[in-house]
């Protein structure tokens, strides 16, 4: 690299972060954010969708918003458990102060972490339960609370279909926990006149569109009566609902997570279908927030959040349109997730679209 | 190697298994399709009504699709794994290359076909000039379309093209469009490995490529071209899902590589390599797929479904297993000039 080249590659660097710290010093610095300097890194299990794309988009710009965080770093594990525990070891060896962890892998993590948080590190599980014991095994586990989806989506429910009515109930892969948890919440307010006609505990769709299809256009071909259809994954939904067509019958309500290519399939199809109302919580993106907000309190000094369990908040809702209405952004991906606390250009720079 | 004792059978080419043989394989699984339907009527009549039928089929026909391209591997003793990853890269480049927009769909499709085809040349170089292990080149080549997959896509999802979706998802005269591409595929295969000089050298080298060498055939080239056009066919299965489905993911391939290999089994070509069987081979990838639509119309849990898959994936397979011994000892008590070639 010639001299000239080192000088203006290290002006617009030095431009860069005389805008970063300006920028960062007109905003407020959050409580949470100490003066102790301290490193943080991100770690996922599987960073290979949109919703890790933009999650991790989001812990970054959350890590940005405090100045004591000198270097931030991410690793994907690449849905390989040995390469997820190898980044936690590494980041530990290398001495990142904060370690911020999607543990796909539940369990078979927690020997890194315990290492890890041994070796004075800041370990913070989130969302995925990794077992273990705080303070001894990690400093944190900040939990996602799907017992209260499943409870929104319940109370929704009674409101819509006040006479009872037959739900479908649709999750990820067989036994899941967050399935398990959200029939639990759904439970706790629906009674018996409220009938789940799929399979015990949950039609399982592994999360995936196709199979989707498949177990759903099986479930509407045997059930003649589907009042609403719940399901974890909103956007998984976009490619089976059409089957509805093919029985001549309307599309049902619908209650589920958000995204934005669930809202516009539904801005398209409401009116020919009078049956499909929708009702939505937020997908939880911003729950990696709240795990840096955490992190960054324990290794800088700061004052942590009050909240250690993040709740998704309802989202959207068709018929009231409280606290919003179905929003559709048709000129932006139909990847991304409207409910994130992170801007929507900036989840679709994100998702790379 | 019981198939390759007579391979060289009287008068030209060698037409691998016996006539007796391929009828009893075909009986069989169309008898065990009319036995799954019979029980459906009888136990989950949900499961064959249209509107099951017109969401399902799409999928037996990727899966029937899939299953032709593994045969043609199959046939010449071959495996190929990187189904799984030609499949997912012809997804996404289909959805990410077009985004959105008809106008750049052809182009998007042909990138993919031109995917396709280098892809299946080199695992043709690979395995058919290079002579390596197929399951071993393969599999570096899966992983490397994988990589590609990642490049275009960064393994996000992307909406299809409404004209991708009427194409693949919609129908004509009442029969989804995906169907009639599966059919015309088969009668495409069925007529070239059948009815032309090309495909019965094809199936000669597939049964004793040895045989064939001595007869002065071009064994490695139609070793190789068998990968390449099961890539081919992969790449049109990838195409059709991404119409069928209207959100795909990036790995869409994954699921389907278990069924394709199920459906040669299950249609009765050896895995040893020989005759291939198109129509039994689609036949087999509508019982497959029937089979799970049961599953979940009687409502058996999860596990149960793939149990009763996985059932009946061993039951076929036993059956062709059994007869190979048997026929075996036919074998060594017939002559084998009574060898005829319906499909």
């Amino acid at each position: 690299m010639s001299k000239a080249k080192i000088m203006s590659a290290a002006f617009a660097a030095a431009t860069l972060t005389a805008t970063l710290s300006v920028t960062t010093a007109l905003a407020e610095t959050p409580s949470w954010c100490g003066p102790n300097q301290a490193s943080l890194g991100l770690l996922d299990g599987f960073g290979g969708n949109s919703w890790r794309l933009v999650t991790t988009a989001s812990g970054q710009e959350e890590a940005a918003k405090c100045p004591s965080i000198t270097e931030y770093v991410y690793a994907d594990g690449q849905g390989n458990t040995q390469k997820a525990i190898s980044d936690i070891n590494s980041m530990a060896a290398r001495g990142i102060k904060a370690l911020v962890v999607f543990g796909d892998a539940g369990p078979a993590v927690l020997p890194a972490l315990t290492n890890a948080h041994r070796s004075g590190a800041i370990v913070v599980p989130y969302r995925v339960n990794v077992g273990g014991v705080e303070g001894e095994n990690y400093a944190k586990f900040i939990g996602s609370s799907f017992v209260e989806d499943g409870v929104s989506w319940g109370n929704w429910i009674k409101e819509t279909l006040p006479e009872g009515g037959n739900i479908l109930f649709l999750s990820g892969p067989a036994g899941n926990s967050q399935g398990l948890d959200e029939l639990a919440g759904m439970k706790q307010v629906l009674d018996d006149k409220y009938v789940f006609i799929n399979p015990e505990p949950f039609a399982v769709t592994n999360w995936d569109p196709s199979l989707t299809q498949q177990v759903l256009s099986a479930e509407i071909a045997k059930n003649d009566k589907i009042d609403v259809i719940v399901s974890d994954f909103g956007p998984s939904l976009v490619g089976a609902l059409p089957v509805f067509a093919e029985f001549n019958r309307s599309i049902p309500a619908i209650a589920t997570s958000d995204g934005n290519s669930l809202s516009c399939f539904w801005q398209q199809n409401h009116e020919a279908n009078p049956d499909f109302k929708l009702f939505t919580v937020a997908t939880g993106n911003d729950n990696v927030r709240l795990a840096v907000q955490w992190a960054v309190a324990l290794a800088t000094g700061g004052t942590p959040p009050a909240d250690n369990i993040f709740k998704a908040p309802v989202y959207e809702n068709s018929v009231t349109g409280s606290p919003n209405p179905v929003t559709c952004r048709d000129d932006l991906p139909g990847s991304i997730y409207l409910s994130a606390e992170m801007a929507d250009d900036a989840q679709a720079k994100a998702v790379g679209q | 190697m019981a198939q390759q004792l007579q391979v060289t059978s009287s008068g030209g080419l060698p037409l691998g298994l016996g006539s007796v043989r391929f009828a009893r394989g075909f009986v069989t699984v169309v008898a065990s399709t009319l036995v799954l339907l019979l029980v459906c009527a009888a136990f989950a009549p949900s499961a064959i009504s249209a509107g099951a039928l017109a969401g399902s089929l799409p999928f037996a026909a990727i899966i029937a699709i899939v299953g032709l391209g593994q045969m043609l591997v199959v046939q010449q003793g071959g495996f190929d794994l990187s189904l799984a990853g030609g499949v997912s890269l012809a997804v996404v480049i289909t959805t990410h290359m077009s985004s959105g927009d008809d106008g750049q769909l052809l182009s998007a499709v042909l990138i993919a076909v031109a995917c396709a085809l280098v892809a299946g040349i080199a695992n043709g170089i690979l395995v058919g000039v290079m002579r390596l292990n197929a399951i071993i080149a393969t599999i570096g080549m899966n992983a490397l379309l994988y990589g590609a997959v990642f490049a275009v896509s960064g393994g996000v999802p992307r909406i299809t093209t409404p004209l991708m979706s009427q194409i693949a998802g919609g129908k004509t005269g009442g029969v989804p469009n995906s169907l009639l591409f599966a059919l015309g595929l088969m009668v495409l295969v069925s007529f070239v490995l059948k009815a032309t000089v090309a495909g019965r050298q094809f199936e000669a080298i597939g049964a004793n490529p040895a045989a064939a060498h001595a007869a002065g055939l071009r064994v490695r080239l139609y070793q190789s071209m068998a990968y390449v056009l099961a890539q081919l066919l992969y790449c049109v299965a990838g195409i059709l899902i991404s119409g069928i489905t209207r959100e795909p993911t990036a790995f869409q391939g994954d699921s389907l590589l278990l069924p394709s290999v199920a459906v040669v089994v299950l249609a009765g070509t050896s895995l040893l390599g020989g005759r291939g069987f198109p129509i039994s081979t689609v036949i087999a990838a509508f019982f497959l797929n029937q089979l799970s639509q049961f599953a979940l119309a009687v409502g058996v849990p999860f596990s149960a479904q793939t149990i009763i898959q996985a059932l009946a994936l061993v039951l076929g397979i036993g059956v062709y297993s059994v007869r190979w011994k048997r026929s075996a000892t036919n074998r060594a008590q017939q002559s084998n000039s009574e060898d005829t070639d319906n499909v």
